[in-house]
């Protein structure tokens, strides 16, 4: 049998007191008084009547006083029972089941500590008292990150006995966790508890959930009550573990992205980066430091930032070379410093392959394209357009092109469509000039073919366009959209001096599927429409419904015709183009041709010291894929794939983190309360946390010393008043 | 109360350090506070006539019947003497015992005297024993009323000492005043019980008129000792160390059932009997003497 142990071990020198009654006793007797008597017979008579009982009561009387003084030293040292005995007060195992927040808000700093330290400190501090309780203890250790990942959780520690030398081991456990990068709320780890414990019958457990409370994970917890509320169904016990002491003000770089345009080396390439003042004040002179490919270039300045707003701003970044370029932009250091950097990866490819097909040997509309897409001398765009016949889509591959134009094309083959279709169904972008050539009821029955062709609508024939010589409205009505960003503004004279003569009239009731993807980007002065947008598979689809040429319009001889094109250029290509955005926590996947690599791939993260990790592609969905699961810290990422010839090939990722999670906006207690009502709950804030406010330690006995400490004096008394230690109020009867 | 009784408390009486003095400043103080007492002036009472036989007292020859008729006549009164009132008092070592002003003896002997001077006064005959085991002191009963002065020197040389044999001393008295008198017995009574009935009822057996004061000290009666104690018996070799709040309630009880035996045989045997405390004032014991008086005087 163990003996139980003392919150306030200290305290037990004052069980010395119980020898108090005994000493005074002794004192008493010293002091006796003596009294010569006559009434002898009397006393003599009454003693040998109540000697026994009074004896014994008087022994009470004594052990009682002792009890009360060593029941009140013991309450006050809180002893905690820890024996075999105590099983069968119901206390079988203490099984501590703790859920720590990893999330990179759990970073915010302040004077010399941070959070997560706070955080593994008071960890520390509990299961270190806990090692010395009576009660066999367990502990299962579950970070947040651990729990979200694909697949079963995997918890650090799982139901592990916490015995004496069990502190060392969890301190370099613990000295080994740093927060990661991810945005992830206590869900996933409430979630998995229950497939990595099982049903709570049978062991005392007690949830901790050791987090930051951040506001906005907590703005709706209906799924999270919902899980809280089953622990309650299983009498488990849940303590929220608080560890920030405050809200503290923190700027994030929200999102930078590269703005759709020609993705090609030497292009310049315009890009946005959105800074967020997630503090309650307004800040001022944000510098955002910006690096190309690890060089730094002048900053972006935001002059003020509301309180709780974000502020955009764009630059231009220019690389020379073809391939996989590096932005990176980052804000001087505060609270939390995971959201102050963000990486985009922009890949330039030498130029962009263009295909222009002319149905007209002489190619005069596709001259006009390529001097707007490829001006050459010392303008560069990046396109690089290859001037072709119909029949060139018959026998050569698309895919090396980005986009098509199809000019004044009268027929093609099926075969030609069905490759063309292909092409834009994959991502690919395909725009369609009129000229004379075009024939409607091709278009119609054969391209457009009631919407299940790429066509975006159906053309009855070429019509012209009244002349306005009063000019009193613009031939062309715009929409807002990025190819007429160059239109923009209501008295553009761009727009005023586009003339359109004739054009490829649609049905009169025509109108876009309101559902569809069709839109009319352009319509003419007599609401016909004139460009008009579908999207198809992945790929876009513009039918420009007039000449490229200044045939039947005089746009080609306008400076917005080359800005339109270059717009319309980039925006066909988007469909490649498109950078997605990655976060941390998303496994970084690679697809690869079985035929050109090596299975091989060799992934290496931003934390140089876990060094790179090869993993061997496995054939999934899209082929051969290698993926990296651990991606829990942001910044770049590289894949080497290795040729079949042995050539090493390079490819870079960025991951950013989840922005919102640089809110750290903190909910104290009573704003947890409100949320969690009808949830039992402890709040704890970390600092403050101590083994006695948690009572981890099986049966406390304090509260049962109360009691008998209660029944003592109320004995005592009785025993005092039936010894006749009470002064009565009768008199005796002279 | 008149103001003369406030002088008649233990404590007012305590400075009056001269028995005799007390016993009078007692009863007259007593007295003044009266108004005619009908117990008092009582005074020899004429019976008959008797024819002179030789041997009878010249003096009571009644010469003016000789005058007139020549013949001896001697006078016959009721009662030949005056009342006898004989005191007992206890001096054994148990009436040392005082908690108050008095101790019980002191108490007990300022009573006696008071008593004498109330009976010398109404030219009764007084006489007084002291004893113990055995009799320390005895004065014979007289009217006379410098009497007074060998009973008070008698009760101020007596030592407290030694224990009590009651039966021993009670027979005694019976033995040496066969006449009939009134015995006022004035002790604690801390005696064996069936002596002292026996004894008592030996008197009543004679004729005698008994009186008992029993007198008692407050803490004999209410026992508030407190802390231990180690108790000495007084008349015996008894000690006992307790706890006195313990055995108050067995103490109270043992007491009260001797003090009920008491009052019941005393009240079987015709005995009057007065349980008085050292801490009474006098008027109660000689209010409790004279009603005895008249009751007396009625039995007879």
């Amino acid at each position: 049998m163990v003996m139980p142990s003392f919150l306030n071990p200290l305290l037990l020198w004052g069980l010395a007191l119980v020898a108090v009654p005994v000493l005074i006793h002794l004192i008493n007797l010293l002091r006796h008084r003596r009294v010569r008597w006559a009434a002898m017979d009397f006393l003599l008579a009454s003693q040998k009547q109540n000697q026994r009982w009074v004896r014994i009561r008087e022994l009470l009387l004594l052990l009682a006083r002792m009890g009360i003084i060593a029941a009140a030293v013991l309450m006050l040292a809180q002893p905690v029972l820890r024996s075999s005995w105590s099983r069968w007060l119901g206390t079988a195992t203490t099984h501590h089941v703790v859920l720590l927040d990893d999330s990179y808000s759990m970073t915010d700093r302040w004077a010399d500590t941070d959070a997560f330290t706070v955080a593994k400190r008071s960890l520390e501090r509990m299961i270190g008292q806990a090692a010395v309780q009576g009660v066999p203890q367990s502990l299962t250790l579950l970070r947040f990150s651990q729990a979200a990942v694909d697949g079963p959780p995997r918890p650090d520690l799982m139901a592990e006995t916490i015995t004496a030398d069990f502190a060392p081991r969890l301190e370099s456990l613990l000295a080994q966790m740093e927060p990661t990068d991810l945005a992830i709320g206590p869900t996933a780890a409430l979630q998995s508890l229950e497939t990595l414990l099982g049903s709570a019958a049978g062991e005392n457990r007690v949830v901790y959930l050791v987090s930051d409370f951040r506001a906005p994970q907590w703005q709706e917890p209906d799924e999270l009550r919902q899980q809280l509320a089953k622990l309650a169904d299983e009498q488990v016990r849940l303590e929220l573990v608080s560890c920030v002491d405050q809200s503290r003000p923190n700027l994030a770089i929200q999102r930078i992205e590269p703005l759709p345009g020609n993705r090609a080396a030497g292009v310049p390439q315009l890009v946005e980066v959105t800074v967020r003042n997630f503090g309650s004040e307004a800040v001022g002179d944000v510098s955002v430091l910006l690096a190309e490919d690890g060089s730094p270039r002048p900053a972006v300045v935001v002059d003020q930032i509301a309180a709780g707003q974000s502020e955009t701003r764009r630059f231009a970044v220019r690389f020379p070379t073809a391939g996989a370029h590096h932005v990176q932009a980052s804000l001087q250091s505060d609270a939390v410093e995971a959201d102050n950097q963000r990486h985009l990866i922009i890949d330039l490819p030498l130029s962009v392959p263009v295909l222009i097909i002319d149905g007209d040997a002489d190619a005069g509309d596709a001259q006009f394209l390529t001097w707007a897409l490829a001006p050459g001398g010392p303008v560069q765009t990046g396109v690089a357009p290859q001037v072709e016949l119909p029949r060139f889509l018959d026998t050569q591959p698309l895919d090396r092109f980005r986009v098509i134009y199809l000019t004044n094309i009268d027929r093609l083959d099926p075969t030609a469509i069905t490759a063309i279709e292909e092409f834009v169904a994959r991502g690919g972008g395909l725009a369609f000039f009129c000229g004379e050539r075009t024939d409607p009821a091709f278009v119609t029955s054969q391209l457009y073919r009631n919407g299940a062709g790429c066509f975006p609508l159906p053309v009855l024939g070429t019509a012209e366009l009244l002349v306005d010589r009063l000019r009193r409205a613009p031939d062309l009505n715009v929409a807002d959209h990025p190819v007429f960003g160059v239109f923009a503004g209501e008295r553009n004279s761009f727009l005023q001096a586009v003339v359109v003569e004739r054009y490829l009239a649609a049905p009169a009731d025509w109108r876009p599927e309101a559902d569809s993807s069709t839109r009319v980007l352009a319509s003419l002065r007599n609401e016909a429409p004139l460009v008009v947008e579908r999207e198809f598979g992945a790929g876009r689809v513009v039918a420009m419904l007039t000449t490229a040429a200044p045939e039947w319009n005089n746009w080609a001889q306008n400076p917005s015709f080359v800005v339109t094109l270059l717009e319309l250029q980039a925006y066909l290509a988007g469909g490649y183009e498109e950078v997605r955005a990655r976060l941390v926590g998303e496994p970084l996947e690679v697809v690869l041709d079985a035929g050109d690599y090596r299975p091989r791939v060799r992934f290496t993260g931003p934390d140089r010291a876990a060094g790179p990790e090869s993993v061997e592609a496995a054939s999934g969905e899209h082929g051969l894929q290698a993926k990296l699961a651990a991606t829990n810290i942001g910044g770049l990422y590289t894949a080497e794939l290795t040729r079949q010839t042995g050539e090493i090939e390079t490819r870079r990722f960025a991951l950013n983190v989840d922005a919102s999670e640089g809110d750290l906006t903190t909910l104290d207690g009573a704003q947890l309360a409100s949320r969690l009502e009808g949830l039992p709950h402890t709040f704890h804030p970390a600092r403050e946390l101590e083994l006695g406010d948690l009572q981890t330690g099986g049966f406390q006995l304090s509260e049962a010393l109360l009691f008998l400490l209660i029944a003592l004096l109320i004995g005592e008394q009785l025993l005092a008043y039936t010894v006749s230690y009470h002064p009565q109020s009768q008199e005796v009867a002279p | 109360m008149p103001a003369s009784k406030k002088y008649l408390q233990p404590e007012a009486l305590r400075r009056i350090s001269r028995l005799e003095l007390r016993a009078r400043h007692i009863v007259e103080g007593f007295l003044s506070g009266m108004h005619r007492s009908p117990y008092f002036g009582q005074s020899i009472e004429f019976l008959q006539h008797r024819e002179y036989a030789p041997g009878d007292d010249l003096r009571h020859v009644d010469w003016k019947v000789w005058a007139k008729q020549d013949r001896y006549y001697v006078k016959q009164f009721e009662e030949e003497t005056n009342l006898r009132g004989l005191l007992l008092v206890d001096v054994s070592r148990s009436m040392s015992y005082g908690s108050g002003t008095f101790t019980k003896f002191e108490y007990g002997a300022t009573i006696a005297a008071s008593l004498a001077y109330l009976l010398l006064r109404q030219h009764d005959a007084a006489g007084c024993v002291t004893f113990d085991r055995d009799v320390r002191g005895e004065t014979p009963l007289r009217t006379n009323q410098k009497h007074l002065e060998s009973i008070v020197q008698l009760l101020e040389s007596v030592q407290t000492d030694d224990e009590t044999d009651i039966y021993g001393i009670l027979r005694r008295v019976a033995e040496q005043y066969p006449r009939r008198g009134m015995v006022t017995l004035i002790s604690d009574l801390f005696v064996e019980r069936e002596p002292l009935f026996r004894g008592l009822r030996l008197l009543r057996q004679q004729g005698h008129d008994v009186l008992v004061f029993h007198v008692l000290d407050d803490d004999e009666m209410e026992f508030r000792f407190q802390g231990p104690t180690r108790f000495e018996g007084l008349e015996s070799t008894a000690r006992l160390n307790c706890n006195p709040r313990a055995l108050r309630q067995g103490y109270l009880e043992a007491l009260e059932e001797f003090l009920a035996d008491v009052r019941h045989t005393c009240a079987r045997e015709t005995v009057d009997y007065a349980l008085v405390r050292t801490s009474d004032s006098f008027d109660s014991v000689l209010a409790a003497f004279l009603s005895n008086r008249l009751g007396m005087h009625h039995r007879n």
